[in-house]
């Protein structure tokens, strides 16, 4: 096997494929690219077998083949190489690897490319919808802050994909906070759910490019998200969904209306004045005024402050975890936000006042028990 | 600095004793023992009466019984004694720069800096006068450079008495005193220091600390020795934070039965976890304690998400019994502990918690808060006192 290649272009793939690598591996070989040579095209696939990504780089080819590299000390190396061509030559008896720049040589011991464990085939897929890249990329923005950590609930940790043919609707939720958001106008003849790991879908959000299309295909093991010449593949959570539809509750009789920007500022800092771990805030709310209040009592800190808003409904008191409050108004966009409340052991919903065009965002916040 | 410190110990005589004779002055002058009545009850407090016949606090009820079959025996008032002890603390709050209770009848005051040592002694007096007037309880006191050896004066004073340890004279005052009347000196330690030929705490100050360290360990060693020679430099502090709340029982009649056991449990934890919300706090530790009937003792504890809420805590608390039981032996004791605490409130669950189960909660705590704790309870539990 022997190519050469614009170290520029190169690491750019690298860096891309490199996030599937996991900090700890089962296999050794894990550790590496694969890297597989036809003609020009260079395939370079990384995985941790729960989430691969498989892309491709032109090369100036010269002889095909197939090796694993080791990822670190090839990233490193490229990285502190000024952008040039390089040259890559790789021993078919031992899979010795020497890499030529216009500075020197630098050889690396490989590993057998047919030893790397087999990637998911996008071919296998029997299910595909397309989507715009940039409703995706807000799609994952918007849930992802909202799974779980707690692996005694494996199906929280990722985001619920529901697909319904032309529209697909995210879930996440951490039993504490739920995000559902809906992608409309999207492009597709199936109707489907499925779970995604969160780590896939951070990694998706750090490589999809902007502008274009992805194709999300499916099969009732893997995922498949393809757009230009790159694949990210994840397996997904095979665990039953909690049915989020019925903790969302209807008839929420007290509306309250506010400044998203202005509602946060003062979260921010109140929460200053809460519990470092539970950051308990309690909202008070009667007519067109809401009282922001916290306090620590192991340190004597208290906080109030009283907001305008506009609000339809019984005087009522309510405590929720200020983190929270703060994490969702920060990733609502718009100027104001409606805040629907029914009692204070019932969970809060947090809408944006104006959706945007061709989605929808539903935000749901359960409230701390009110203390004596 | 530490020179010139007076720490004046409070300690009340006999004092579940003391309330009970305040209660009903025809236990005046009588063998009074206060403690489990049944099988397996010890002795809590006992009367001074009681003490001539040799009966001893921990004691077994059986024991105490043999020693002093006319004792009258009391089962206690938990809530009455500590109502006493609200009173006491009130008064003492209410004069003292700076205080602390030790226990449920000891207090220590810090009086360091109030006047010339004359003045703190006479201001000492003044006020046991004035807690035994309002009170109505005997009590003794000691007044020191320290806590401890206030606390040894207070207990040399006993009962009803008052007694000061001039400044530069504890070793004087401690030289001639039997070691286990050193708080902190148990049982075993005396046994080991009697074999060791040692029974005054003059001749315990002799030993050098390197000897103490080798028979008795590095930390307890140089606590011997700074003991011995009257030397204490923790501070009074007024606060305390709970660093966890616990609960056990020892059975009256060993069991095996697990459902009978789990019960018990459930009993233990929704009590606590009444305690825990009442005190607007959380836990994130939960403990279960387990001790076979041959004194075999298991414990096990689990790091949980900050929770007071009774559905999780039991479940948590099943499951770590679950894991302890594994001698099919009997129990004879079970208890649980919560730590880790901070304040706050239960934070709900979308799944796991419905609107009815925390209206429940909500409920069962204000029939709580309004009838006394054992006002209601969960069916499964509600055999159990």
């Amino acid at each position: 096997m022997q190519f050469s290649v614009q170290s520029v272009d190169f690491l750019k793939k690298l860096n891309m494929a490199s996030g599937a690598i996991g900090s700890v591996n089962v296999l050794p070989i894990l550790e590496d690219f694969l890297f597989d040579l036809k003609g020009n095209e260079l395939t370079i696939t990384a995985s941790d077998l729960e989430t691969s990504i498989v892309t491709k780089v032109d090369v100036q080819g010269e002889e095909d083949g197939k090796v694993a590299v080791p990822a670190k000390i090839l990233l490193e190396t490229m990285k502190a190489l000024p952008g040039q061509p390089i040259k890559f030559l790789v021993d078919k008896e031992n899979f010795g690897i020497q890499l030529q720049s216009s500075y020197g040589k630098y050889k690396l011991a490989g590993e057998d490319g047919d030893d790397f464990p087999e990637i998911p085939a996008e071919a296998n897929a029997e299910d595909r919808v397309t989507v715009a890249t940039q409703g995706l990329s807000n799609a994952i923005a918007n849930t992802i802050f909202a799974t779980s950590n707690d692996e005694l609930r494996p199906a929280m940790t990722g985001v619920y994909f529901q697909i319904d043919f032309n529209k697909i609707i995210f879930v996440a939720t951490d039993a504490h906070k739920l995000v559902k958001f809906t992608l409309n106008e999207t492009k597709g003849e199936v109707s489907s759910t499925f779970i995604v790991p969160k780590k896939a879908l951070n990694l998706l959000k750090n490589i999809l490019p902007s502008g274009d299309e992805v194709t999300i295909s499916f099969n009732s093991v893997n995922v498949f998200f393809s757009f230009g010449d790159t694949l990210l593949v994840s397996r997904q959570i095979d665990q039953r969904y909690p049915d989020y539809n019925a903790v969302i509750p209807v008839n929420n009789p007290n509306l309250l209306t506010a400044n998203r920007q202005d509602l946060q500022n003062s979260m921010k800092r109140i929460a200053i004045y809460a519990n470092k771990t539970t950051n308990q805030v309690v909202l008070n709310v009667a007519e067109n005024s809401l009282t922001v209040s916290a306090q620590d009592l192991d340190f004597s800190n208290e906080a109030t402050e009283q907001l305008p808003c506009t609000y339809n409904g019984d005087p009522l008191q309510i405590a929720f975890n200020a983190k929270f409050l703060v994490e969702m108004l920060g990733i609502l966009e718009s100027d104001e936000i409606k805040l629907e409340l029914s009692t204070p052991s019932r969970a809060g919903i947090l809408l944006p006042s104006e959706q945007q065009d061709g989605q929808d965002i539903l935000m749901l916040v359960m409230p701390v028990m009110l203390g004596s | 600095m530490f020179e010139n410190k007076a720490i004046l110990h409070v300690d009340l005589d006999a004092f579940f004793a003391s309330v009970e004779v305040l209660r009903d002055s025809r236990l005046k002058g009588k063998p009074l023992i206060i403690g489990g009545t049944k099988g397996r009850g010890v002795v809590a407090s006992c009367s001074y009466e009681a003490r001539h016949f040799g009966v001893r606090s921990a004691m077994p009820m059986k024991m105490a019984l043999n020693l002093c079959p006319d004792a009258i025996v009391v089962r206690g008032d938990m809530e009455e004694y500590s109502k006493q002890s609200k009173i006491i603390k009130e008064i003492i709050a209410s004069e003292a720069p700076l205080f602390e209770q030790a226990s449920i009848d000891e207090f220590n005051l810090d009086l360091t800096g109030m006047d010339k040592y004359f003045g703190c002694w006479k201001w000492s007096q003044e006020m046991r006068e004035r807690l035994i007037k309002e009170s109505g309880l005997p009590m003794s006191m000691g007044l020191s450079i320290n806590k401890l050896v206030s606390k040894i004066g207070a207990s040399f004073a006993k009962p009803n008495g008052k007694y000061k340890v001039d400044d530069g004279s504890e070793k004087a005052f401690l030289a001639p005193m039997p070691v286990g009347k050193i708080p902190g000196i148990g049982k075993q330690t005396d046994r080991k220091l009697r074999l060791m030929g040692v029974r005054k705490v003059k001749t315990l100050s002799e030993i050098p600390v390197k000897l103490l360290q080798r028979e008795f360990g590095a930390k307890p060693g140089i606590s011997l020795h700074r003991k011995s020679h009257g030397i204490d430099n923790s501070p009074v502090v007024p606060f305390h934070h709970q660093k966890s709340m616990s609960k056990e029982r020892t059975f009256q009649m060993d069991t095996i039965d697990v459902q009978n056991l789990k019960d018990r449990l459930t009993k233990m934890v929704t009590q606590l976890a009444f305690e825990l919300r009442k005190k607007n706090k959380l836990t994130s530790t939960i403990a279960v304690k387990l001790r076979y009937t041959d004194f075999d003792t298991h414990t096990q504890q689990r790091r949980i998400p900050f929770t007071s809420n009774d559905r999780e805590l039991i479940r948590h608390s099943h499951e770590l019994f679950d894991k302890l039981f594994q001698r099919r032996i009997m129990v004879r004791l079970l208890g649980v502990t919560f730590s880790n605490m901070v304040n706050g409130n239960y934070q709900i669950d979308l799944f796991n918690d419905t609107e009815e189960e925390i209206n429940l909660l909500n409920a069962m705590d204000e029939i709580r808060k309004r009838f006394g704790a054992g006002a209601v309870s969960r069916a499964s539990s509600v055999s159990f006192k």
